[in-house]
Parts: C-alpha cells; sequence; structure tokens
C-alpha cells in the first residue's frame, strides 16, 4: 500500500522556478521520500568496479535508508546485495571495504557464497522440511555497469538504464577519461548538516559567485553548456581559463592540467537523485551519498586515477584530490558551509525562488548557459511528480 | 634516553601548535613548522588500513602550508559558519631517529563548539611527527595527524 502524500500548507507553487521551504526539513516528507524516490523507479550509481576490482572484494554502502552489500562474484560480476542475513536480519558486513572467500553471518553461522547463494547454515537437520537452500540467498538488487561505473534500482518498474541516463551516461564516460580503466586513490567521507537535496542542488550560478578560488585563480571562463534529462539529471561541460602561474598561490603547481588528452574543461554529472561525478583539473571524482535525516547528509568522495597513469601522476592526481575537493577542499569546502545555511534558512515560511536563466513567467529557458540556474528546476520537476505534489 | 629538556621543548612546540589553532591564530600556526621544509599532512586511518594513503589534507611542501593559511584567512573568509576548537593531546612516545630528528607520537582528541555554543567531539586519533630540535626551540619538520574518525562530523576549515 503506498503511503499518501502529505499535505504542504500551501498547495506546490505554480511558477515552476518556486519551491516551498517545509520540502527541505519535514520528516513526514523525508519518510516519503524515502520510499517514493529512493527505493522508487530510479538507478542509483552505487560505486566503480575499481573499488571492488577481483573476486571476494566488497565495499558496504547504503542508497536512501537501506543498507548494501556489494561483492565481486567468482564470476566476475560485483552485485549489490541487502547487508542483512535473510534468517534473522543481522547486518553480515560490518567493513566498509575488504575481501572475504564467503560471507558468514556471525549469529548462526550461515555461510554464502560470494555470489549471494546459501552455502551451507547449521542445524539445518532441525529445519522444515521445505526449507531450500535458493530459498534463502542474499536478496539482491537489480544492477548494471556502465564504463565501470555500478548502477543499482530497487523497482522492476525503472526504466533502462540507459534510458535512464540518457546524455548522462557519455559525461561519466569523459569524466572518467574515456573508459572504465580507472585506480582508485581513496576515500574522503563527511557529513553536512544540510537536507538531501539541499545538498545535491547546487547549479552554475553560485560557482564563481560562492567559490572566490575560480575568481582569484580566474578558473571559470563562462563558456560552457548544460544539457538535463527527463529523468532529473544535469551535466556542465564546462571550460576552464588557465589559470594565472604565480599570481596568487605560493604553490601553482597544485593547480596545474597535467593530463595531456584533455583541454581545459571540467565535467559534472549530477544524476537524480543523489550522485554526483566530477573530472576538475586531474581530479576524477565520484560522490555517493545518502540521507541519514531530514537534516544532515553524509556524503563518500571517491578518487580515481587512470591506470595509464606513472608514479608522478598517480602523485599528482593524489595531491590535487585531498586538496581541491572534499571536506576541506579549496573549492568545495563552500559548498559544505552552503549546505548547512541552506538548511536553517528552510526554517522560515514561504518558497524559495529560482531566478538565472527563468523565463518572464517564471518557466526555464531553453538554453542554460553554464553559469545558468534554471536547469535544476527540470529535476525539480520529477521530484515533484514522484512525491505527488500536487498546485491545488 | 631522550633528555627531559628536549622533551620539553617537544611539549612547548605541541602547546604552541593547538594554541594557535584553538585560537585561529593561522600565522602562529605556520610559525610550527620548520621554515623553507615543513610539511602537514591529515588522513584517517582507514586511508591507510586500505593502503590507499589519500589525505584529506595534504601541505607536502612549505608553500602548500602558506596556502592553507591564504586560504582560510582570505579566500574562504566570511563564506563558513565559524567553529571554535579544544585539542586535547598525549605523548605516548619518542624516540631520536637515524636522520636526528625526534619522531614523537602524540594522541588527540578534538572537541569543536559552533555559533549556537553547543560543544561535540569533532575527530579523534594521533599524531606522527617528526620533529627538529635545536638547543632553545623545536619545529615540525613533517606532521602527520591520523584522524579514527572516518567521517568527519563536518567541513574542517581549520587542519588538526
Amino acid at each position: 500500500m503506498q503511503t499518501e502524500t502529505p499535505s504542504l500548507s500551501a498547495p506546490w507553487p505554480v511558477k515552476p522556478n518556486e519551491l516551498p521551504k517545509e520540502i527541505f526539513h519535514r520528516e513526514d516528507i523525508f519518510q516519503l521520500e524515502l520510499e517514493r524516490i529512493f527505493r522508487g523507479p530510479v538507478w542509483h550509481m552505487v560505486g566503480h568496479v575499481a573499488e571492488l576490482p577481483k573476486p571476494g572484494d566488497f565495499k558496504t554502502t547504503i542508497v536512501g535508508d537501506v543498507r548494501l552489500l556489494m561483492m565481486h562474484g567468482k564470476d566476475g560480476r560485483v552485485r549489490v546485495f541487502h547487508n542483512s542475513c535473510p534468517h534473522r536480519g543481522t547486518q553480515l558486513e560490518t567493513a566498509a571495504r575488504g575481501c572475504r572467500g564467503e560471507i558468514e553471518c556471525p549469529y548462526h553461522r550461515w555461510v554464502f557464497n560470494m555470489e549471494g547463494a546459501l552455502v551451507s547454515a547449521s542445524g539445518r537437520d532441525r529445519f522444515p522440511a521445505t526449507f531450500r537452500n535458493e530459498d534463502y540467498g542474499l536478496r539482491q538488487l537489480k544492477t548494471e555497469q556502465r564504463h565501470g561505473l555500478i548502477f543499482s534500482t530497487f523497482s522492476d518498474l525503472a526504466p533502462p538504464l540507459d534510458e535512464f541516463l540518457g546524455p548522462a551516461g557519455d559525461v561519466l564516460r569523459q569524466a572518467l577519461g574515456g573508459d572504465e580503466r580507472v585506480t582508485l586513490l581513496g576515500y574522503q567521507k563527511v557529513v553536512y548538516h544540510g537536507n538531501w537535496k539541499e545538498c545535491s542542488d547546487n547549479e552554475g550560478y553560485h560557482a564563481p559567485l560562492l567559490h572566490r578560488a575560480f575568481r582569484l585563480l580566474k578558473w571559470q571562463g563562462g563558456k560552457g553548456t548544460q544539457a538535463v534529462s527527463p529523468y532529473g539529471h544535469k551535466t556542465i561541460s564546462a571550460e576552464l581559463a588557465e589559470a594565472p602561474k604565480g599570481k596568487f598561490l605560493n604553490d601553482p603547481s597544485l593547480i596545474e592540467l597535467r593530463d595531456p588528452s584533455r583541454v581545459p574543461r571540467s565535467f559534472v554529472a549530477q544524476l537524480f537523485p543523489l550522485n554526483l561525478f566530477v573530472r576538475h583539473l586531474d581530479v576524477i571524482n565520484m560522490r555517493v551519498a545518502f540521507p541519514l535525516s531530514p537534516h544532515a547528509t553524509e556524503v563518500h568522495y571517491a578518487y580515481f586515477s587512470r591506470q595509464e597513469d606513472d608514479s608522478e601522476m598517480c602523485a599528482h592526481r593524489r595531491r590535487q584530490a585531498a586538496n581541491l575537493l572534499g571536506p576541506s577542499g579549496f573549492i568545495s569546502l563552500e559548498d559544505g558551509a552552503v549546505f548547512d545555511r541552506l538548511h536553517e534558512g528552510s526554517y522560515t515560511p514561504g518558497t524559495v525562488a529560482f531566478q538565472k536563466g527563468v523565463t518572464d513567467d517564471g518557466g526555464i529557458e531553453s538554453v542554460q548557459l553554464q553559469n545558468d540556474e534554471a536547469s535544476n528546476l527540470f529535476k525539480w520537476q520529477v521530484y515533484q511528480s514522484m512525491m505527488g505534489f500536487t498546485h491545488d | 634516553m631522550i633528555e627531559f629538556q628536549t622533551l620539553a621543548l617537544v611539549d612547548t612546540l605541541q602547546a604552541a601548535y593547538i594554541r594557535s589553532l584553538n585560537s585561529k591564530d593561522m600565522k602562529g600556526w605556520l610559525a610550527c613548522f620548520a621554515p623553507g621544509n615543513g610539511q602537514y599532512e591529515c588522513r584517517t586511518s582507514e586511508s591507510d588500513e586500505q593502503d590507499l594513503h589519500l589525505p584529506l589534507m595534504l601541505d607536502d611542501c612549505y608553500a602548500r602550508l602558506q596556502d592553507r593559511v591564504l586560504f582560510i584567512t582570505e579566500v574562504w573568509s566570511g563564506t563558513y559558519t565559524d567553529y571554535a576548537t579544544r585539542h586535547f593531546v598525549q605523548r605516548i612516545s619518542a624516540q631520536r631517529g637515524a636522520d636526528g630528528l625526534y619522531q614523537v607520537t602524540t594522541n588527540f582528541m578534538v572537541a569543536y563548539t559552533t555559533a549556537r555554543r553547543q560543544t561535540e567531539i569533532l575527530v579523534a586519533g594521533r599524531y606522527e611527527d617528526d620533529i627538529a630540535v635545536d638547543k632553545t626551540a623545536a619545529t615540525f619538520v613533517r606532521k602527520r595527524a591520523i584522524l579514527d574518525t572516518i567521517t568527519t562530523p563536518r567541513y574542517l576549515v581549520y587542519p588538526i
């Protein structure tokens, strides 16, 4: 039975560029988002095969509020399971990553193989005669890979993955460097004190204004394009002006673009509901996030190098990753700060209203420039529709 | 056995370090590092355990230390919601290395207080420091803050 859509204090605004602030902090709305969006007909980018490159490698993660266990099987497939024993529901794996030949539940020693099949269960002679191992394998999500990126969905109603990704699929490929041949460099993990929708609502407008580094270093060329998809994704392909040498930083080597295959261009793929992939300078960054509550969102930044990188290039990517993005990143700390402030500000009545790239009647300009913000409104239309909010 | 005088200089340096961070004195923080070749790194123990070694902050040359000060005091100024820290430290080992530097390990716990005057634990972990000591003073040649805290409870403006 589907939960009813909660009533808002006023109908959903008629103007497409307006949003009610209460959706950013109400617990009942958050619970419905978990049901209709996170467990709904969407695909989630849960990781990259480079995080678990060989059979037996595993990673635990969360989508919405559901605990998941990803495992690389002997057959080379990466599967995504509920991180829960099908017997009594015990959490199966507690580590963030690792490698195991099998999965054993500590409570009653049920053992599963790397493909999630139940191999043995202690005391089986006292089980009902109807018990069959094949009925008690790990519960698995529908999972597919593109460019090594692993996508899962809880819903049989999700569209085909390529249709869901649309043009964002090619932006992901470009951001990865052309194909899946990347190596994991590491992670940074942080909790931002904003609603998940605030943490995924960044737009092109803010970039040169909030991030003073963009201005000081003259990184923001301003010549770039945005594209949106019917499933709520947004991609930005942005040009970066060459940073002036020795004008501001004592160590300008930090912001050098060393990958010879690239023009000064950054790629951003913001996937509905809560995934982000960024290629900025030589940083290759995937963001997997999960809402802890209406008021907090945990973000895991995963960074990659290319397999063809030599040790010097790896060190350069590691150095840029450590300093440019993440919870202390020179060009992303301000985002975390704004997420917190957006959330505090949502505890005031009324609506917010996007403006840049919006038409006179509150609609969306057909062409969205690099530093416009109205491209986010396509995502909000998807959100409104999935949540069932109406204008009356 | 390390002389008491040397340990006193090491402890004086660590005290100056945490005093500068607790008072947001970034010039004072920079002054704790060996001029010209000091380095700072902040990473999680998870990164080490998984053999990944991706830091949260990496100032692998003195110019990078200077740039960190620049960002905190100028570039980010006015954008972040400020918070105050209290660092609590406990030196647990010290030895003289072959290179003449003192290798000092120090546990730390850092509390932070928000603008609303609520206090929580920010991170816990250990410092692994390489310290140059002369007759009158000590400086960090390499300072590594290794966090037991894998997921930081907020964005980090200041070094740990």
